[in-house]
């Protein structure tokens, strides 16, 4: 099995130490791409969430995928975004003010930094003026808001409406998700995209990121 | 009581998780308010019972229950729920911050006993009470906890055995205090988030010896969130007289599963039909729980888990009503 396939197995089955072991390989001895190395680094958590799908992991099988992601980025990260523009984006991530759900928006994380986002991650509960100060302290390209129950859907409008008050609507896109993400709630909230699980969030990044790009 | 005490009651006996989340509402009241003064949530869920006509009332102790009783801090603000803000536990090292609070000091237990001489004369009154496993995923914090599991094992396990005198403590406060029966919570026990075989390893030991040593003061009902399904038939040997299961579960399957060695308490959506749907939602769900007990053993009609703060009262009140008209026992067939 090639190095990459290996280190991406490594991924899946939530093996940090192996992970890390291959990471420091395929920097030093072997020719992977930074290119070859994201691609497999999404690939897996996009097994991983499938796995997660299907009833074959659980939440602690995840966060120990996560976990080997994190370890691997530690040591690739150097290797991988030497400068700013070589990262898919800049993105601001939090559960919204009311709300104390984390896995999820850790599983994302992740997810998304295995694919080369630079990630700042504000953790639960968190206030809209915090959020507001983050986008412009990093100037984010998105803002993934968390928010598990609908019930959150006051604090997503306030978001929206302190980013509009601030005039930074239009410099950040704005992605909204949890298990209770509707089409309906998105619009409602006016958000520019929601998601319900990994494979969506990445999907939906990606396309706000070109569309920031055109 | 009937149910508990297992004969067949005239109707199916209603006891929605009708609790501290959505009770406010009834009062006019805001959560905070009600979670910091435990005598306004005994009033807000007097009064609920009152308005509805429901048979169980679901006491709260204000935040008495909550991790702050092993030192956690908690904060609630505005209709915001409960919120840990510090998990005491960053590792091994912090053991022994775990530090037991007397479930009767500050008038903790008031509210409880405020209820019930509000409504114990006239329906049940259930007092609510965290897992071992629960109290350890939320002093430890839930990510850190479930990442244990591959980590440390051996610390996951001890930080469970840690938590379990609160579990005690708070469960027999409550039964000096005069509930009629115990919910043990282990929402993060529940399928949809850890595998059965952690559910045996980690969630059920310390499940099964608080629930064995808490029945001997009154019944106990166990309630795990979401799918529950995989572990049914271990949850029915915990000793639990009632099993609390949450909307996704297929309610037949699980009555079956169980054999009617265990009351089934249950599972309309919360969400998707009380928080979400019209009257007529409410009424076709209250008659698919029915038509899927019917024949299967004891039954309570429930909601699944907490109703939200956000979900009509129209919808409370259809309910009790279709319930009450839909849940009549019929001498040997059991509803009509």
């Amino acid at each position: 099995m090639e190095l990459i396939e290996q280190f991406q197995q490594a991924i899946v089955n939530g093996d940090a130490d192996r992970g890390a072991d291959l990471a420091e390989a395929m920097v030093t001895e072997a020719e992977v791409t930074p290119d070859e190395i994201m691609d497999s680094l999404a690939r897996a958590m996009e097994v991983v969430g499938g796995r997660y799908e299907t009833g074959e992991y659980f939440i602690p099988e995840m966060l120990r995928s996560a976990d080997a992601v994190e370890r691997s980025l530690a040591i690739l990260e150097p290797y991988l975004f030497k400068r700013r523009h070589d990262q898919a984006g800049v993105v601001v991530m939090g559960t919204v003010k009311g709300d104390i759900h984390n896995i999820g928006k850790n599983i994302i994380i992740s997810a998304l930094r295995a694919s080369g986002y630079e990630v700042h991650d504000l953790g639960v509960n968190v206030s809209t003026s915090k959020f507001i100060n983050k986008v412009k302290e990093v100037d984010a390209d998105l803002l993934l808001l968390s928010a598990f129950t609908t019930s959150t859907k006051p604090a997503l409008v306030d978001v929206i409406k302190a980013l509009e008050a601030e005039g930074l609507r239009e410099k950040v896109k704005v992605v909204s998700g949890g298990a209770s993400h509707s089409a309906e709630l998105a619009g409602e909230v006016g958000v520019d995209g929601f998601a319900s699980d990994v494979k969506s969030t990445l999907a939906v990044c990606r396309r706000l990121m070109d569309q920031r790009r055109e | 009581m009937a149910v508990l005490a297992g004969e067949t009651p005239d109707m199916v006996p209603i006891v929605p998780v009708l609790d501290g989340y959505f009770a406010p509402k009834v009062l006019g009241r805001a959560s905070d308010e009600c979670w910091l003064n435990g005598g306004c949530l005994a009033d807000c869920l007097a009064a609920a019972l009152e308005r509805f006509g429901y048979d169980g009332a679901v006491a709260e102790m204000g935040l008495g229950p909550q991790p702050s009783v092993l030192g956690c801090p908690v904060e609630v603000e505005g209709n915001d729920v409960p919120l840990v803000v510090e998990n005491i536990i960053g590792g091994r090292e912090d053991l022994d911050r775990l530090e037991l609070h007397d479930p009767w000091a500050g008038g903790k237990m008031e509210p409880v006993k405020r209820l019930i001489g509000s409504v114990g004369a006239r329906a049940v009154v259930l007092g609510t009470v965290r897992s071992p496993f629960e109290y350890a995923a939320t002093v430890r914090g839930l990510i850190e906890f479930m990442t244990d599991f591959y980590r440390d094992s051996e610390f996951v396990r001890d930080l469970i055995e840690a938590c379990k005198p609160a579990t005690l403590a708070v469960g027999r406060a409550l039964a000096q205090a005069g509930v009629d029966a115990l919910v043990i919570k282990d929402s993060f026990a529940s399928s949809s988030m850890i595998s059965p075989a952690h559910y045996e390893e980690f969630a059920y030991p310390a499940e099964a010896e608080a629930i064995g040593e808490l029945k001997t003061e009154v019944p106990v009902i166990l309630h795990i969130c979401r799918n529950s399904m995989p572990i049914l038939p271990r949850m029915a040997r915990t000793g639990a007289a009632v099993l609390e299961i949450d909307a996704p579960v297929d309610l037949a399957a699980a009555m079956e599963a169980v054999e009617g060695r265990v009351v089934i308490k249950g599972n309309i959506d919360a969400v998707a039909v009380i928080e979400k749907g019209s009257r007529e939602s409410v009424e076709q769900a209250v008659l698919s729980a029915i038509a899927a007990a019917r024949g299967r053993g004891p039954f309570i009609l429930s909601t699944g888990d907490s109703i939200p703060i956000s979900a009509p009262e129209d919808n409370v009140a259809a309910l009790v009503e279709f319930g009450r008209r839909h849940g009549k026992y019929q001498g040997a067939e059991p509803w009509s």
